[in-house]
């Protein structure tokens, strides 16, 4: 009996993991939407189909965002010539924050604004940072809520993969 | 001696029979093997007509299915946009040397209904000749109030933000505005101007 108990509390473990895990966008048609960048210009992510395209969901008072931010950079510097691209949507009320951030770590990728929260809502951001990875052809294929030191090897891993497709 | 030699009489009437047994057992073999053939002839013929049919109901299905969802299609625009309550709005853009499109915002009796950022591409698109429908609604018949606010960049590159308002009336059946941008040279200025398509 105590093993069935077992057994069963693992299954709901792993179970519970896997949809922690998972998330209802994956393998769906990414969300189009279109910001304004912090160059001035509006982008507009069906424009980069064909691409492989990063999500990154940030904001100025994240952390964890500061942290993860510049290594994107260096990814995008890395993968851009070679069909990658990545958009950072900021999520501040507040644009000139987020400027002012930019221009602290240096990065060189596209930052959109999203004041109005309209972009976060359809990718359901719930955490902060989020990151997404949109295959060649507009799909989702890889979500990942928050960061942690050795999650940029497991983007490394999954941006060659969807490019070598 | 007797019983000798009626065994050995035995013996070859034995032997006459079972080689007239095996001739006509001969023709009896390939007649079965003929058969045989035919038969499996047939049950090939039989699964390749099945497996045609089969085709022929797989290609069938398939183009029911492709009915149903044309059908469903019509049927889902017909009951979210009924054709009778039907309002659509187009942007177009003639020549574009003074205004430089960046978004469009579009109110309805006061409600915001859409709010459309063109990205250079779009506007480009716009300024070689493309109609972009901005919006579909569903209105009641009656006077309605459209507000549109075009930003973007006017003369000398500076910021530009510029309203535009009409007061329709929806009859019966479909109704399609244009929102046209176009130069007014004259003035060198841009002219927002909102046309109803009869």
């Amino acid at each position: 009996m105590n093993i069935r108990n077992s057994i069963f509390a693992l299954l709901v473990c792993v179970f519970a993991a896997s949809s922690i895990a998972s998330s209802g966008l994956e393998g769906q048609p990414a969300p189009d939407f279109a910001l304004k960048s912090a160059s001035g210009v509006n982008l507009r992510l069906s424009e980069y189909r064909g691409d492989v395209v990063m999500i990154n969901f940030w904001a100025t008072w994240c952390g964890p965002c500061r942290q993860e931010m510049p290594l994107l950079d260096e990814l995008y510097a890395r993968y851009q010539r070679v069909g990658f691209n990545l958009l950072g949507v900021n999520i501040d009320d507040d644009s000139r924050r987020a400027m002012k951030m930019i221009d602290e770590l240096g990065v060189s990728f596209p930052v959109l604004f999203d004041a109005r929260k309209e972009v976060s809502k359809l990718y359901e951001v719930e955490a902060m940072p989020v990151t997404v990875l949109v295959d060649r052809d507009g799909r989702v294929r890889h979500v990942h809520h928050g960061y942690k030191p050795g999650y940029e090897e497991k983007y490394l891993d999954q941006i060659r993969s969807l490019l070598r497709e | 001696m007797t019983k000798t030699f009626i065994s050995l009489a035995a013996i070859a009437i034995l032997a006459v029979s079972i080689s007239v047994a095996a001739q006509d057992a001969v023709p009896i073999n390939a007649d079965a093997a003929m058969a045989e053939a035919m038969s499996a002839e047939a049950s090939e013929s039989e699964s390749r007509d099945q497996f045609r049919s089969l085709d022929q109901d797989v290609q069938t299905l398939k183009k029911e299915v492709l009915d149903l969802n044309r059908d469903l299609f019509l049927l889902e625009e017909e009951l979210l946009f009924p054709a009778n309550s039907q309002v659509a709005f187009f942007i177009s853009m003639d020549v574009g040397e003074y205004f430089e499109l960046d978004s469009v915002n579009i109110k309805i009796d006061g409600k915001e209904v859409a709010n459309y950022l063109y990205t250079s591409r779009e506007a480009d698109a716009l300024i070689r000749g493309g109609v972009h429908r901005v919006h579909m609604a569903n209105l009641k018949t009656g006077d309605h109030e459209l507000i549109a606010i075009f930003t973007g960049k006017g003369p000398h590159v500076r910021d530009y933000r510029r309203g535009a308002t009409i007061t329709f009336d929806k009859g019966i059946g479909a109704k399609y505005l244009e929102l046209e941008i176009t130069d007014r040279v004259r003035k060198q200025q841009p002219e927002f101007v909102i046309k109803e398509w009869e």
